[in-house]
């Protein structure tokens, strides 16, 4: 078992690990070296397209290329698990209220949806070229929990919440222990297919601040955005993918994965929530 | 009127005498059924003033509304008397739900009859079916249901339906509903008490979409089901602020095929207005003249769910804001601040407050998923629209037909 990233690991594990530049050939040939049976993609996007950070298009979704390019070389690989997310949706008033794998996004995409859907489409030639591996791609709503960092945990754990005044939207996530039980039971039971994981369940945004006990404070348009410009300045990047969901929110249809993959997540929305501000007070 | 005078009217008098009793079905009955019916009517209501049941209301009415008499006032107050005994079946109050939030706060709502849970709690029905959570559909309930929406204490469902503003809505729409429009309903049966079904309605307002409320409140106060009617907008209802979620707490949803086909898989009503933003902006001198029902597309998703199309008559809708023109000017002054929207014209009504008219609303019988195999293609799709259309046009008239005033 190998294991790949571009920063050291904080936790000890049962696996080789090998620090490699993840968006060069460096990982292709890393691939190809030790021709794997399995391949998990877990930053199948490069980490600056979510964090809406700048950066040229060919370096966030290079990784991605080379990374595919290379599993197209071996023939010995026999299931490859990619993690996709459910921004690939984007967030548009004209999107159906619940959206199933199939749902074609309406609307101008973000940078992040627009990388997202390239990379799918890169699974998708594979996926032809391929007819016995098995590609499993797994859109994930936004994942939350106490120990997640990522765009959304951040602003939600704001003491303060900036919120777009007139607007609240329904939000769905996947607890962050289900994120890891779902890539478990893929691992065991191979699924081609695309699928969206998702906790039971959904809430509004001002329910979700009131869970966490965090005080939202409503601004109007421009407003909002300046003050999503200053906590970018401080170092908390909201970016365009978040503030869109911030406005339209976005709920997807996940009863594939519970009959076509058979995963069946413990911790429903609410629980997510709660756990996530109030890791003590709830059972884990 | 003596019992037994009723004899020697003629049919046009005898109508108008049975609409100020309120008689249901009257413009379908025979001259002979309506004196049989006016007479029971007459010797019911000199019952009642003997036992003192209804008193004839004898305190001075708070606001007086030019078009709104006493009688109509003593009816609101008894249709919602009659209502809320109905509606408290559905608690047991001797029972609380057990459920306690981890910040240590206890539900305290009765329990849904028949299950351990309360509406908030329980088994997701209140989604289908709406009753008062407390039993008590009246501000007595309001600093229950204020506790629980602060407190964030339940779920909604992927529609965004929350149960407690949903609730809150129902008892203050009540008001238009009883008191201001005093809404007649007629065939209430014809709506299914429960599985999938499809309400279509003809559209009208001008100003704001008061059919669909009103239609809605009509299944949920007459039906022997209250259930709820998932109606669906357009998109301007995701971009408005304030509406963009409220109108999802309320339970509607946005008219996108995938929506409505996901209402009726889920098994619960859906009420569409396929005439959509024409219908709608319809000027007064066009008033309930039901134009195209869109494509059609509800007939190709009823069929799919295998769902009862349920044709709506709506009267009154078009009167509440009479539109005497469109502008083009205030439309492009909206596409400036929502430029997504694809708004041609706008509706200008002579009024700025909603006149007091006398609505009707008439359920028509169903109309039933072929049985053929492979379902309908395109051309029966868009007869079967027609016949809808038809449908709603011919009882329109005939509610036009018999009624005297607007008011």
């Amino acid at each position: 078992m190998f294991a790949v990233d571009d920063v050291e690991p904080r936790v000890t594990f049962d696996a080789q690990f090998k620090l490699l530049d993840l968006d060069r050939l460096a990982l292709a040939r890393f691939v190809l070296e030790v021709e794997p049976d399995v391949v998990v993609h877990l930053q199948s996007v490069h980490r600056t397209a979510e964090e809406g950070r700048r950066t040229e298009a060919e370096d966030r979704i290079v990784g991605a290329l080379a990374l595919f390019g290379a599993i197209d070389r071996i023939d010995s690989v026999t299931s490859v698990i990619v993690k996709s997310d459910t921004a690939i949706y984007g967030a548009n008033p004209r999107n159906p209220s619940v959206l199933s794998e199939e749902t074609r996004p309406r609307g101008k995409a973000s940078r992040f949806q627009r990388d997202l859907s390239e990379m799918e489409r890169f699974v998708a030639g594979l996926r032809e070229s391929h007819p016995d591996t098995a590609f499993t791609v797994l859109r994930f709503a936004p994942i939350f929990g106490p120990r997640v960092d990522n765009p959304i945990s951040r602003y939600l754990t704001l003491p303060v919440v900036p919120t777009l005044m007139g607007f609240d939207p329904r939000l769905q996530f996947t607890d962050e222990r289900d994120a890891v039980s779902v890539l478990e039971h893929t691992l065991d039971h191979p699924v081609p297919g695309t699928f969206n994981v998702a906790g039971d369940g959904q809430m509004y945004l001002s329910r979700i601040l009131r869970l966490g006990r965090r005080a939202p404070q409503p601004l109007p348009g421009r407003l909002f955005d300046t003050a999503i410009r200053t906590l970018a300045r401080a170092d908390l990047k909201v970016p365009d993918h978040v503030t869109g969901l911030l406005k339209h929110g976005r709920v997807v249809d996940t009863t594939r994965m519970r009959e076509e993959l058979g995963f069946i997540p413990l911790h429903t929305c609410r629980q997510t929530v709660l756990g996530a501000y109030h890791p003590s007070e709830t059972v884990r | 009127m003596t019992v037994g005078g009723f004899g020697g009217m003629t049919k046009a008098q005898l109508l108008d005498l049975a609409r100020d009793e309120r008689i249901r079905g009257r413009s379908r009955m025979s001259k002979q059924e309506l004196i049989d019916a006016l007479e029971e009517a007459e010797s019911a209501r000199h019952g009642r003033t003997r036992s003192g049941d209804r008193p004839a209301s004898a305190t001075p009415p708070p606001i007086s509304i030019p078009g709104i008499s006493s009688e109509d006032r003593a009816e609101a107050r008894h249709r919602r008397a009659r209502l809320q005994d109905r509606l408290r079946a559905y608690v047991d109050k001797d029972e609380h739900c057990p459920w306690r939030s981890i910040e240590g706060h206890p539900c305290g709502l009765p329990v849904v009859r028949g299950t351990d849970r309360c509406g908030l709690h329980g088994d997701g029905r209140i989604a289908d079916v709406a009753f008062p959570l407390t039993g008590e559909l009246g501000f007595a309930a309001w600093p229950t249901l204020w506790r629980h929406l602060t407190l964030a204490t339940y779920d909604v469902d992927a529609f965004g339906l929350d149960p407690v503003v949903a609730e809150m809505a129902w008892h203050t729409l009540n008001g238009l509903f009883y008191d201001y429009f005093r809404v007649e309903v007629d065939g209430i049966e014809h709506v299914q008490t429960e599985g999938p079904s499809v309400l279509v309605a003809n559209h009208g307002g001008a100003a704001l979409p008061y059919d669909a409320a009103m239609m809605s409140l009509a299944v949920m106060n007459e039906a022997a089901v209250p259930r709820r009617v998932r109606v669906v907008g357009t998109e301007i209802f995701n971009m408005l602020p304030v509406v963009s979620h409220l109108y999802r707490k309320v339970g509607a949803a946005y008219a996108a095929r995938d929506d409505a086909r996901e209402i009726l898989r889920r098994g619960h009503v859906l009420g569409v207005f396929p005439e959509g933003e024409r219908g709608f902006m319809k000027p007064v001198w066009e008033a309930y003249r039901v134009g195209r029902l869109g494509r059609g597309g509800f007939v190709e998703i009823a069929e799919e769910a295998g769902a009862p199309i349920v044709p709506v008559a709506i009267v009154g809708s078009e009167e509440v804001h009479p539109a005497i023109t469109t502008s083009k000017m205030l439309a492009r002054l909206v596409r400036l601040i929502f430029p997504e929207q694809r708004v041609e014209e706008i509706a200008i009504a002579l009024n700025p407050v909603p006149l007091p008219i006398r609505w009707r609303i008439r359920f028509l019988p169903p109309i039933l998923p072929s049985e053929r195999s492979g379902g309908l293609d395109a051309l029966d799709q868009l007869e079967r629209s027609e016949d809808v259309r038809r449908a709603i046009q011919d009882a329109l008239d005939d509610i036009l037909a018999t009624r005297r005033t607007a008011f």
